[in-house]
């Protein structure tokens, strides 16, 4: 049965009303394990649809409610009933109080949540607590059980995720669905894993004729290269031949990621006469500038 | 923020010049790894086949040395270690079990995806879902980098 704004008013009112009186049955500990079994119920309950985690009275949409009781036990519970006034509204917040003791009594055994109860969705607002649990807002037409809320918060999660992929891997903006980004996903990670095989096999074929003076350079020199950035003056630009690089048939994916930042910016210090020096000097600028690393600044 | 699940090692990015971005620390470490192993590679002169395993076998040793924050770096140095001697580790823990996906045909394919997936990563096999997708992103990074590093070395050697 709807209920007016008014009414609805007029329940929570009562029901603050009958809540002392409710928690002194229950004696000292009852307000604390009222509220355990309160925040419980908010994340398992097939009959307890109509609690949900609203502040506000204003945004609830009501509809019809019918709730079955099946099981009805203890002492205690038929005081409860006694207590409170006969509103057609409290008969409904009663019942659901009693349970709510009853799930106390029993253990908060699930057992005690299922049921045939025929209870539809009826939200109106709650004195549940937030607790520290994984909050999940139940919208409208969705169950609440535990499992549902549970499956619900662990594929948002994989969707979090799966956003965070598409900004790293290029190209994945256009394809929208998880199985067309992972396809991208896929194809990416094969491509890059090709490029190391093939880079490596020419490292092989080049190896003897590397020299390495890399550990000629001293840690300050680098450090030097990387804090003067902001004065270096370009003197050798080193521009590669993008073309060269044979492994481009991926036409689709985006390798501006790997082939942008070619260009060197030597800081004026570190004239060195060794072109080996020069090189890795370049090698760190080139890495140091490009959009990867702004990735991991990038918030 | 959504980037620290892949961005383990966020760091502030400030102007102090001890700070680096985790790009620039691991690309040091990658080279300061490869190098060193390239000269030695180089000093010992092998048939060029075998060199060529080698080279390879040291690139991917570098990687993993140089992202050991991350698990699949574990995962590549077992395999590293372990393809000396003949392997027959791989444990299939399927990923059927772990998706808890409704059977029909889109998800079919999805969970095929990320079987693939599973294969491309160094130690899928053994992840669920959300750790594979977590360990992708940065995976995808750290191999980004390599291939700039080792296009770098190519490069200026020729």
């Amino acid at each position: 049965m709807d209920l007016s704004v008014l009414e609805r008013v007029n329940w929570l009112q009562q029901q603050q009303m009958v809540s002392p009186d409710f928690f002194e049955i229950l004696g000292s500990d009852g307000r604390e394990e009222l509220k355990r079994v309160e925040s419980y119920l908010g994340n398992n309950n097939d009959e307890m649809q109509g609690f949900r985690h609203y502040e506000t009275i204003d945004g609830c949409i009501s509809r019809t409610s019918s709730f079955q009781m099946e099981q009805v036990k203890n002492n205690e519970e038929n005081r409860v009933i006694a207590l409170q006034p006969k509103r057609k509204t409290e008969g409904k917040t009663e019942k659901i109080e009693n349970k709510k003791k009853k799930i106390k009594t029993e253990d908060e055994t699930e057992s005690s949540m299922k049921g045939k109860s025929n209870m539809s969705n009826s939200e109106t607002s709650s004195e549940i607590q937030k607790r520290d649990y994984i909050h999940v807002r139940a919208r409208r037409g969705e169950a609440t059980d535990r499992h549902s809320l549970a499956e619900r918060a662990r594929r948002e999660k994989l969707s979090k995720k799966m956003k965070c992929l598409q900004d790293i891997v290029p190209g994945c903006n256009k394809v929208t669905g998880k199985a067309g980004m992972l396809d991208e996903i896929i194809n990416y990670v094969q491509s890059l894993q090709q490029q190391v095989e093939f880079l490596s096999m020419k490292l092989s074929v080049l190896n003897p004729e590397l020299e390495f003076h890399i550990n000629e350079l001293s840690t300050k020199q680098f450090q030097a290269c990387f804090t003067d950035l902001p004065e270096a003056v370009s003197k050798q630009p080193m521009m590669v031949d993008a073309s060269s690089f044979p492994l481009q048939q991926h036409g689709s994916l985006d390798y501006s990621l790997i082939n942008s930042n070619q260009t060197t910016i030597l800081s004026s210090k570190d004239q060195t006469s060794s072109s080996w020096e020069i090189h890795s000097q370049c090698l760190y600028n080139n890495l140091r500038t490009d959009s990867v690393s702004s990735f991991f600044s990038h918030k | 923020m959504e980037r620290q699940m892949i961005n383990k090692k966020k760091r502030v990015f400030s102007f102090e010049p001890t700070k680096l971005p985790p790009s620039e620390v691991f690309t040091r470490k990658y080279i300061s790894h490869l190098v060193p192993a390239l000269k030695k590679l180089n000093m010992g002169k092998s048939s060029p086949q075998i060199n060529q395993l080698t080279v390879k076998r040291e690139v991917d040793k570098a990687l993993a040395l140089s992202a050991q924050e991350f698990a699949w770096s574990r995962f590549l140095l077992q395999k590293l270690s372990s393809s000396n001697n003949p392997t027959t580790t791989t444990s299939s823990s399927s990923i059927q079990t772990q998706i808890l996906e409704r059977s029909n045909d889109e998800d079919g394919e999805i969970e095929e995806k990320l079987k693939e997936l599973q294969k491309l990563l160094p130690g899928g096999e053994e992840m669920n879902v959300e750790e594979i997708l977590t360990e992708i992103g940065n995976y995808i990074k750290c191999l980004e980098l390599q291939t700039s590093a080792l296009k770098s070395i190519v490069q200026d050697a020729t």
